[in-house]
């Protein structure tokens, strides 16, 4: 595994300017409006032109856009041509998967400054269109013939979770409750009222045991990162965030293929790597991103990112480990539950975040002390999971 | 041929289309590598150990225990008229493991983890064109009535 | 391959039900089905006699015989009369629908009763007793239904609107049956015969049996034996790929 400093195997890579649009129905916005909106706020934040970009990665995830070919109409709408360009595409981890193809890019010395965008639009979908594409997550073959669902999925695990640990409903809907606490403070997220654990369990039933307040909302919107190599950084910011440990791991596409069902084994193994990577350990991690599509999600994320033991995510919680002052504030800023999930924005959304924390720019929900931050984005049921260690030196 | 297995098939074309075939006449069956044997359910014509890509179909008993469920409420397109209907995952005595509706012998309060169950191939019976599928039911549960197992 | 062949029209182990059994072309073929080791039930309306006497040679061959009395008209005996065949033969694999009248007559001059029993015998006689056996044979994945009809239900025959449209109803009735129970793995067939030697044809005056020669091909009509050979071929695993079809035998009578 490379080391996280300068070596002759390549330069630290450093984020520079982060930008960050309001998540929503945004039916006033084209994919490419939006990806403006927070690219507009990333060059205004590094303070470059866009003439010293190198390069673009975009996650985005195709299916969602009558536009085809993404990519190439954001490029256009920017007006980086003719630098380069590509999309990637890992379902709802498009976003992290687009910073770590920047990071190899500026680490193998091929590009000095690379803009990652993360920007999806899902409401371009009419809903039976949206409905049809829901039943297509899992195993195509033998598991959608059966109409499960995205939500199905997830509780599946819940339904592990609540037999094997014993993890109540309440301790799900105590992870909605945070999420949207913090989510009402965010001028960015798409929820900005608090909820009530009474109200959580007293919404509609989606898939047994998640309600409509356990699962997170389809969103448009865009994020931004402008990444440079170590010494390039130091000349664009005083105020560069590294990033300094990278996992990424996969897992079978289908359940029938698990090993077991009450947490991600990619999870596990991407952040084993992330902290390796970077040199630290769980217990060092002052604020962390974690991919909470569903409420069940935080809390195996609490075990499989290292937070806490096995089992005892439901009690994490429930002690309020999770806020500001606990042992590991996690989704300070609403999480995918607040904030919406534009399933291409949200990993550099938790970029944004994760940056901000570490420069102290957070206000109100400053978490004190934040010098190493951690996001886990995962894509669908954990097929896909990346988790990326950012260090303020 | 593939087309038959489901309420909605979105991926007809495969190696293992035969499977359909030996559904629609009540057999579920694995694939077994014709080169170092490994066997496979859900069946796979591609070896991960061996890379060898000759199978064959071997039938299996259908016996489990259940892993995991869920009632899904919120249906997909296509599925509108089953819902709500739960979802099961059984872990196969013979080999692997299978996703499937729960049947009427199973009542939704009988539901439990670890329970054991019997995997039973099923026709849907109202459609005009062949629609086969299977479904988790009560253990001694045959495709054919009447007949003793 | 699941299904084995068996010896050329072998029907051992299985159960057969005919209506108007007592006879013609009903008793030929109950008598042609024994032959092939079945066991047979049949029906009769009023034949107790000819009935019992099908019965005892379906018994010398050593199978079982049941004879019934049924008036396949009745949707609600058909229930009972079924039971009555599960309860004695233990099982059913075999439906064979053959009951049938005619009452003649040109259409100016029918009366609504004659019409409303040749109907009622024909066609719903046939629709009561398929749809029991359909609910049977779906459960145990398998049977075979070869409903009788006529060459005069693919053409219309004079002074029979009211038997040739029972007629033909059969054979459309069984091919949306050979689509709704194909997945069941159970055919449908039928059997539309010409002219046959029976008790029924010998009511006709010679001048017309002679016209029904002279349309065939053969030169000949047909025995009772011509049509059970097909009705026997068509329940029987060489015919296992064949449902929805419509099998004249006729001798070229009407081509």
């Amino acid at each position: 595994m490379a080391d996280s400093t300068s070596s002759p195997a390549g330069p630290r890579v450093g984020v520079v300017g982060i930008g960050h649009g309001v998540f929503g129905r945004r039916s006033d916005a084209s994919v490419q409006e939006l990806a403006f909106e927070a690219y507009r706020e990333a060059l205004q934040d590094a303070g470059i032109r866009p003439a010293e970009i190198d390069a673009s990665v975009i996650g985005a995830v195709p299916e969602y856009h009558k536009q085809r070919s993404v990519g190439g109409v954001i490029q256009e709408y920017l007006n980086l041509n003719p630098k380069p360009t590509w999309l990637t595409e890992v379902a709802c981890a498009s976003g992290s998967a687009a910073i770590r193809t920047a990071w190899m890019a500026i680490r193998s010395g091929l590009h000095e400054v690379v803009l990652v965008i993360g920007c999806q639009k899902m409401t371009e979908l009419s809903t039976a269109e949206i409905l049809a594409l829901m039943g297509r997550v899992g195993d195509v073959q033998w598991e959608s013939v059966f109409g499960t669902t995205f939500p199905g999925y997830y509780a599946m695990f819940a339904q592990r979770h609540r037999h094997e640990f014993g993890t109540t409903d309440e301790q799900l809907t105590l992870v909605a409750v945070k999420n949207h606490y913090y989510g009402a403070r965010n001028e960015k997220a798409l929820f900005r009222k608090e909820i009530t654990v009474e109200k959580a369990l007293a919404s509609d039933p989606v898939a047994s045991p998640l309600h409509v307040y356990d699962c997170c909302a389809n969103a448009d919107g865009a994020a931004c990162l402008v990444l440079a190599a170590e010494g390039r950084a130091r000349q664009i910011s005083d105020k560069v965030v590294w990033l300094d440990g990278l996992g990424c791991a996969t897992a079978s596409m289908s359940v029938l293929r698990r090993p077991e069902l009450t947490g991600l084994p990619s999870a596990v193994a991407a952040s084993r790597q992330a902290y390796a990577m970077a040199q630290t350990t769980a217990r060092d991690i002052k604020v962390a991103e974690v991919h909470d599509c569903f409420t069940i999600a935080e809390i195996m994320a609490y075990e499989d990112l290292g937070f806490c033991a096995k089992g005892e995510g439901g009690a994490f919680i429930q002690e309020k480990q999770s806020y500001i002052g606990g042992s590991t504030p996690v989704n300070v800023d609403g999480g995918l539950k607040a904030k919406g999930h534009p399933i291409g924005a949200t990993g550099v959304s938790m970029a944004y975040e994760i940056v901000k924390q570490l420069r102290g720019d957070c206000g109100e929900r400053q978490v004190p002390d934040a010098d190493l931050g951690l996001t886990h984005n995962v894509g669908g049921i954990g097929q896909y999971c990346f988790v990326n260690v950012f260090r303020r030196d | 041929m593939f087309e038959w297995f489901g309420k909605v098939c979105y991926s007809p074309h495969t190696k293992i289309a035969a499977f359909a075939r030996y559904l629609k006449d009540g057999r579920i069956m694995a694939s077994r590598c014709d080169q170092c044997g490994y066997r496979s359910f859900p069946p796979r014509a591609d070896c991960p150990e061996c890379l060898g890509g000759d199978f064959t179909f071997e039938e299996v008993g259908g016996a489990g225990r259940l892993l995991t469920f869920t009632r899904i409420d919120a249906a997909p397109a296509g599925f509108e008229d089953e819902a709500p209907f739960i979802v099961g995952v059984v872990d196969l005595e013979d080999t692997g493991r299978l996703l499937a509706w729960f049947g009427e012998t199973v009542p939704e309060e009988e539901i439990s983890m670890g329970m054991p169950l019997q995997v039973v191939p099923r026709i849907f019976e109202e459609t005009p064109e062949i629609k086969v599928y299977y479904s988790l039911e009560r253990p001694g549960t045959s495709w054919v009535k009447g007949d003793s197992a | 391959m699941t299904y084995a062949y068996r010896d050329l029209f072998d029907l051992s182990g299985k159960v057969a039900l005919v209506t108007g059994g007592s006879r013609g072309i009903g008793a030929e073929v109950a008598l042609e089905l024994a032959r092939q080791q079945c066991d047979v039930a049949l029906t009769y309306r009023g034949r107790a006699e000819a009935a019992a006497a099908v019965a005892a040679a379906i018994t010398e061959m050593g199978r079982r015989a049941l004879p019934l009395q049924a008036d396949v008209a009745s949707f609600e005996q058909t229930d009972r009369t079924f039971q009555h065949v599960l309860d004695q033969l233990g099982r059913l694999d075999i439906l064979v629908c053959n009951a049938g009248i005619t009452w003649d007559g040109v259409i100016w001059k029918m009366t609504e009763k004659q019409w409303d029993t040749v109907i009622e015998t024909n066609l719903k006689g046939y629709f009561n007793y398929n749809r029991a056996a359909a609910r049977i044979f779906k459960d145990q994945r398998g049977g075979k239904i070869v409903n009788i009809s006529s060459i005069n239900g693919l053409r219309g025959k004079f002074a029979q609107s009211n038997y040739s449209a029972s007629k033909a109803g059969n054979i459309a009735l069984s091919k949306a049956l050979a689509k709704e129970l194909g997945k069941f793995n159970i055919n449908v067939n039928v059997v539309a015969p010409g002219m046959v030697l029976t008790e029924m044809a010998e009511s006709i005056p010679p001048e017309f049996m002679n016209l029904a020669v002279n349309e065939t091909a053969l030169g000949r009509v047909a025995t009772t034996g011509d049509v059970a050979n097909v009705v026997a071929f068509l329940c029987s695993d060489r015919a296992r790929h064949i449902t929805g079809e419509v099998i004249k035998v006729d001798g070229g009578q009407y081509i």
